[in-house]
């Protein structure tokens, strides 16, 4: 069992582990293409990729981005507290690049007897070009 | 152009049978770890009654049934010029392998936009409220669609 969270021990300003991915192989692509079933040729086809601008080839999937930010988020809040996930995509994300998924928690409160945590994420590649930004909120128990 | 007119429009359901199986293959595909999603011991460990759908799962029924590229051709947006701009999800419960989920699509906004460089784009919001099958509400999706001009 892994270790259980609680509200009590989340603090404004604590950082989410990172998590670091990659360098991303054209493999993966065709990986996520196929358990998510966007096909899109953009993200598995560098011929196809080339013809409509993308001059180094195929680009990731952007949900693929945000399945790592998943990754991150509930590899340290259980999934079953998760209770909101958004993101923002704002880069395109080649090939041999290297993620680092950063989170941040931005404030605490209790809604509704609820204990909310709000939190920050963020997606970078190795020369910190933000691929994706987002928030997620998680309903944690109490220690007691 | 997108068509302004289809704000409102719901579009026939998105019906699908989750597999422990492709829950797993999402997983794997991520290259996510994490045992709750690859065993249902270590889930049921966990507090899970199986291993439950990942946080970007709702992708999988909405491109697998082809509903997106439906939807896209019916709000006449250039597949070209599409981008991505934000995806969301609420969560209200787990959705586990045997659930069968309903999600229905509605085109909640569309609006255009002129970016920073001076160029057009219009802006289409689609919104999914997944159900299973016994009617409860399990998760919402929110999409932002961008067709450049």
């Amino acid at each position: 069992m892994t270790q259980e969270l609680f509200y009590e021990d989340i603090h404004v300003g604590d950082d989410m582990p990172e998590l670091v991915k990659g360098p991303l192989q054209k493999l993966q692509h065709v990986m996520y293409a196929g358990a998510s079933g966007d096909f899109n040729p953009l993200h598995t086809d560098d011929d196809f990729a080339r013809a409509v601008g993308m001059k180094d080839g195929v680009i990731a999937h952007g949900m693929l981005i945000m399945g790592f930010a998943g990754q991150a988020i509930t590899g340290w809040v259980p999934k079953k507290y998760l209770k909101k996930f958004g993101v923002r995509f704002s880069g395109m994300t080649k090939p041999g690049s290297t993620i680092s998924i950063t989170g941040k928690v931005m404030d605490k409160r209790v809604e509704n007897g609820e204990n909310i945590i709000f939190c920050e994420v963020v997606a970078m590649d190795e020369n910190e070009d933000v691929k994706i930004t987002g928030c997620f909120e998680a309903s944690l128990p109490n220690r007691s | 152009m997108a068509d302004s007119s289809k704000v409102g429009t719901e579009y026939s359901p998105i019906i699908w049978e989750v597999e422990r199986g492709k829950i797993r293959e999402l997983a794997k595909a991520i290259g996510d770890p994490n045992p709750v999603y690859l065993d249902k011991e270590a889930a049921i460990a966990e507090g899970y009654k199986d291993t439950p759908a990942p946080p970007t799962f709702m992708t999988v029924p909405m491109m697998w049934c082809d509903k997106m590229p439906a939807i896209i051709n019916d709000l006449k947006i250039n597949f070209m010029m599409l981008l991505h701009g934000e995806e969301e999800y609420e969560y209200y419960r787990q959705i586990y392998p045997g659930d069968i989920i309903t999600g229905t699509p509605r085109v909640i906004n569309i609006e255009g936009k002129e970016s920073k460089s001076g160029s057009r784009m219009d802006m289409v919001t689609l919104e999914v409220l997944y159900k299973n099958q016994r009617g409860e509400d399990v998760a919402k999706s929110r999409t932002l669609i961008i067709e450049r001009k």
